[in-house]
């Protein structure tokens, strides 16, 4: 990954020196393992090694029935997983539960992630989800100080923000739950290695020079922040970076309009930062509901967020009082003290050894597996961004559960995409689950769509310009709801109840038979009575032959 | 359909010769139940009026004012004083995040009243103006059946108008009530609870039910000294037990003072304020004494003894599937009847009324599976069946899934209080029963959950669904491993 290598600038240093120190003994440590310790039966071609029946374990026979072709042997793990983050986490313990014999390696922790640096807990827990929404949180109560004041609350003196309190108190979080991500390990029983994993042959696993035999092996190393490669682009910081900045940054260049870019946007502008947002396209949030990325960016900008539209950056200047310009195809700004690329991710597969042993990947360097989540190497696995096929924890959460079912479980399980909700948590935040509204028109022609657009109870007696977005799209033909978006306070904590009625296929006539709660944002949406627009496809023949003869008729 | 309904056009008169009517439907009370029939069954065709007392904070048997309970009252007022209290907590929180404010924040109770003020007078001016737009009569006075066919308002002057109608819809709501006990007339109900001219310093609320925590939450959250009394163990009788257990536990970690199983016996004026006498022999002194101590169908005025419309022993309107009282052509919603107190449900029965009456389509509002929220902070939300009742009404073991967590928000700010979420399944047919939760959003989170129950949803459809992650409503969908098993026919101890 050439272009991440400027990424974690503030430990380059160290992190090309690991590189260079892991490159050197993983070779010949490999092939030494490989031609001279027979006990390793996973050095070897399976077929040529029939193990003796005292190597059989109570799992192998499970193992068998998903690969009848292949005869019982001693491996050393029945599972390894390379990277303990949410998806090998997961489906190490679940492996665990299920009988196997599972161990999991994970680079040494760092807020900062690189080729030599990561930590169980992975990108949720580290430098993504979590921390992202901690500090969501602390940047949220710039607003709720001014909502207060609507409410009757008052302050001598303007509140200030301390960001050292508050990446101290983030990371002495990270670290706890890192803590208790490897008890769980542990206590499943899952042995936890330290160090690089790079995979040798379909069966074995390098860690750092030691090598392991596994029946199976995952890989659930996730993706990483991506720079592209501009001049100047080593004073950028990426994500990781922005989670961990030493002091809290006065003007931040944010480029990029994904969910990335606008949370990161709404956390930096909670906390007084002066913040441009510089987006290829005209709106944030491509992919999204075409109407939630209009309502999102009209209501970042009420809040202070300045963006900077069809702009693409070029390059980036330091300036000699240590400031820094962001060139672009519209000109040049200037006074920046950070400049955040959230300009998209890239799988962690570099350096995995998967070209070796025959793993296929994409295009964009993902690993490429089936449904059950089965690289091209049947005994090789894949699941979470590594995969990047949706990339949430949640997801990665459901790949590797159901791997562990299909391993060791002798229930070959699916994940499921239909209808997996998301969240943006930008301010005010985003969810949805299902279909936009140009998917469903794309998929089911006839479809009616509900919206509303409403001040909040809150808003109107804080006097803040907060409104709440949502919308329902139906399809015509079956009334079920096919799609269901929302943006405004507490989205994600609302659409996931929603999401339940969705994924079991519910229809608008089930929401509208379910009571409100009142007072809440949430009842609007069994309360909305009359859709805001029925699109449909082109007339059909018939009806326009229908127009036809009543035109005829007059 | 068993019995005949009274639907319009339909009525007894086969030769058609219809009575002439003022009105196709009179509505007395323009609370959330009235308003809603009356403008649906306008929008249905019906000549409708509506009368109702006028605009006042603080109800009586003859003010009132156009929104009802529910916005000038009720559920609008309350949450707003919810969403001030709850800043001051929030505001302590903040300091883990990093901001520095003043050791002492300062709350204006005045400024907040003002705006509460404002905001009900907004929303009774928005509701006229929803009846003025569909077409229906609003008159201003007090009204009374005077027959099966005919009101008569009583005019702020005095006069009094009778009207005619075909039908007649009682949606008059319900009021406080006070405990008979010495002194209490220095006690206040939560209308007065709502409009206070000074925010008390030490406040002591008597009773169990959900406006009993909300105040209890609301005062405290402000900085109040705050004394719950309650005649049980725990409070929200009715609610699930360990709810009840989790709620009583937070309203404790949040510094309200609880008194368990103590009634009130004497209230006395002194000069120091109200002397508060228990049961138990304390005395206590209070700036405001708050009696949420139930309230009562407002029925006593409407001569509806008179025409033969017959009440319950409370003095609820009795109605019948579709809210039809025993005289045909008179019919009664909401809390006037006293069957599920909430604004939603008269929302529904108003609106089916009109469906029934004039949308030819008679139906009947369906009070199973209606969820519901108490704003006490942390808020508590639930939709279907408690655990208890779980326990009595399923035929098979009843599945209990629970989920204690500390919400992510708490470990930056070290509060010290749990999230608790509980579903209860039917280990037979694998359907959710029941949810609940008390923590954080519980209300905005429970609204989708409810629609899963309503249509049935199983404990499988709840586990395929992939949660939002960090979200607290994703526990709901990532509940593995059961708690307990209850077998079929044995109730849980009371806790």
């Amino acid at each position: 990954m050439a272009a991440s290598l400027g990424t974690p600038k503030l430990s380059s240093p160290t992190f090309q020196n690991l590189c260079k120190k892991c490159k050197f003994p993983i070779k010949p440590f490999s092939s030494f393992s490989h031609y001279n310790k027979p006990n390793h039966f996973g050095s070897f071609n399976s077929f040529s090694h029939p193990p003796t029946r005292s190597y059989c374990r109570r799992f192998t026979t499970r193992a068998d029935s998903t690969n009848v072709a292949e005869p019982p042997r001693k491996y050393d793990f029945d599972l390894f997983t390379i990277g303990a983050g949410s998806g090998g986490v997961r489906a190490s313990r679940f492996a665990a539960n299920f009988g196997a014999s599972v161990a999991v390696c994970e680079l040494p922790f760092a807020t900062v992630s690189s080729d030599s640096t990561g930590g169980v807990g992975g990108t949720c827990v580290l430098r993504g989800c979590v921390p992202k929404k901690l500090l969501v949180y602390a940047s949220k109560y710039s607003h709720e100080f001014e909502e207060s004041c609507g409410f009757g609350w008052n302050y001598a003196a303007e509140p200030e923000h301390d960001w050292s309190t508050l990446i101290a108190n983030k990371n002495a979080e990270i670290q706890r739950l890192a803590g208790i991500y490897k008890n769980t390990l542990k206590n499943a029983g899952v042995a936890l290695i330290e160090g690089r994993g790079k995979i040798v042959d379909p069966h074995t696993v390098d860690v750092d020079g030691k090598i392991y035999s596994a029946k199976n092996i995952l890989i659930s190393v996730g993706g990483r922040p991506f720079i592209p490669d501009i001049p100047g682009s080593e004073y950028a910081i990426d994500s990781d970076a922005a989670l961990d900045l030493p002091s809290k940054p006065r003007k931040i260049a944010i480029v990029g309009g994904g969910y990335i870019a606008v949370e990161f946007a709404g956390i930096f502008n909670g906390l007084k930062s002066d913040v441009h947002v510089f987006i290829r396209q005209k709106k944030v949030l491509r992919g999204f509901d075409e109407e939630i990325r209009d309502f999102v960016g009209e209501q970042m900008l009420l809040r202070g967020i300045e963006f900077h539209t069809e702009e693409s950056p070029q390059a980036i200047i330091k300036s000699s009082d240590g400031s820094l310009s962001l060139k672009t195809n519209k000109g040049t700004i200037d006074g920046f003290s950070h400049i955040m690329f959230a300009t998209g991710r890239k799988p962690n597969t570099k350096n995995l050894g998967l070209e070796t042993v025959g793993v296929k990947l994409t295009e964009n360097g993902a690993i490429e597996v089936d449904e059950y989540s089965q690289t091209s190497v049947p005994s090789i696995w894949a699941v979470g961004d590594v995969t990047d096929r949706i990339n949430l924890t949640p997801v990665a959460l459901m790949e590797g559960g159901a791997l562990a079912k299909t391993l060791f479980a002798n229930k070959p399980t699916k994940p499921e995409y239909s209808a997996v909700p998301s969240a943006v948590f930008s301010q005010p935040p985003i969810a949805q689950v299902g279909l936009t509204e140009e998917q469903a028109i794309k998929e089911y022609g006839d479809v009616d769509v509900h919206t509303a657009n409403f001040r909040p109870l809150k808003a109107t007696l804080s006097g803040l310009p907060d409104r709440i977005f949502m919308k329902l799209i139906v399809c015509a033909k079956t009334n079920k709801v096919i799609g269901l978006h929302m943006c405004g306070e507490d989205s994600p904590e609302i659409i996931q109840g929603f999401a339940v009625a969705v994924k079991a296929g519910l229809t608008k006539a089930d929401f509208d038979a379910t009571v409100g709660i009142h007072p809440t944002a949430a009842e609007e949406l069994v309360t909305m009575r009359t859709p805001t627009r029925k699109v449909r496809r082109t007339p059909s023949e018939g009806k326009t032959d229908s127009e036809i003869k009543s035109t005829a008729g007059v | 359909m068993a019995r005949k309904m009274l639907i319009d056009g339909e009525k007894g008169n086969p030769n058609g010769e219809e009575t002439h009517y003022d009105f196709d439907l009179f509505v007395i009370g323009a609370g959330s139940g009235g308003v809603r029939a009356s403008r649906f069954s306008a929008q249905y065709g019906a000549k409708v009026g509506i009368c109702e007392l006028p605009f006042h904070p603080v109800s009586s048997e003859v003010i009132g004012g156009v929104g009802g309970t529910c916005v000038i009252r009720g559920c609008v007022p309350k949450k707003i004083l919810v969403y001030g209290a709850s800043f001051g907590p929030e505001l302590q929180d903040a300091r883990s995040f990093g901001w520095e404010l003043n050791e002492r924040l300062d709350f204006d109770w005045k400024k907040l009243l003002h705006k509460k003020t404002e905001e009900i007078l907004r929303l009774n001016g928005i509701y006229k103006r929803l009846l003025a737009n569909s077409g229906v009569k609003l008159f201003e006075g007090e009204g009374k059946v005077v027959g099966p066919n005919e009101v008569e308002v009583t005019q702020l002057d005095g006069t009094k108008i009778g009207y005619s109608a075909k039908h007649i819809l009682i949606a008059t709501g319900s009021r406080a009530q006070r405990l008979p006990i010495p002194g209490q007339e220095l006690a206040i109900t939560s209308d007065e609870a709502l409009s206070l001219e000074e925010l008390p310093k030490r406040a002591v609320v008597l009773g169990a039910g959900y406006i009993a925590v909300e105040f209890a939450s609301i005062w405290r959250g402000m900085g109040a000294t705050v004394d719950l009394f309650y005649r049980k163990e725990l409070p929200l009788r009715g609610f699930d037990d360990e709810m009840r257990a989790v709620v009583a536990r937070n309203l404790e970690g949040r510094g309200i003072n609880l008194h368990p199983n103590t009634n009130l016996t004497e209230l006395v004026r002194t000069e120091d304020g109200i002397k508060v006498r228990t049961d138990h022999g304390e005395e206590l002194m209070a700036d405001v004494v708050l009696f949420a101590t139930g309230r009562a169908p407002n029925t006593k005025r409407l001569n509806l003894e008179a025409v033969g419309v017959e009440l319950d022993k409370i003095g609820a309107v009795k109605v019948d599937e579709y809210s039809q009282t025993n005289v045909p052509s008179i019919w009664a919603i909401g809390d006037a009847t006293n069957r599920m107190n909430l604004t939603p449900v008269a929302l529904m029965e108003g609106g089916y009324f009109a469906k029934t009456v004039f949308g030819g389509e008679p139906t009947k509002p369906d009070h199973t599976n209606v969820p519901s929220a108490v704003f006490c902070i942390p808020p508590l939300s639930v939709v279907g069946l408690s655990e208890e009742q779980a326990t009595e009404q399923a035929n098979g073991d009843v599945l209990v899934f629970t989920s204690t967590f500390n919400p992510m928000k708490n470990t930056i700010s070290g509060r010290q209080e749990k999230t608790f979420m509980k579903l209860v399944v039917d280990s037979e047919t694998d359907k959710v029963l029941g949810a609940s939760m008390c923590g954080p959003d519980a209300p905005e989170i429970m609204q989708g959950i409810a629609i899963a129950l309503k249509c049935g949803a199983t404990k499988a459809q709840f586990d395929s669904t992939v949660g939002i992650h960090p979200s607290a409503a994703e526990e709901f969908v990532t509940l593995r491993s059961v708690t307990r098993r209850i077998a079929a026919g044995k109730p849980k101890t009371n806790l």
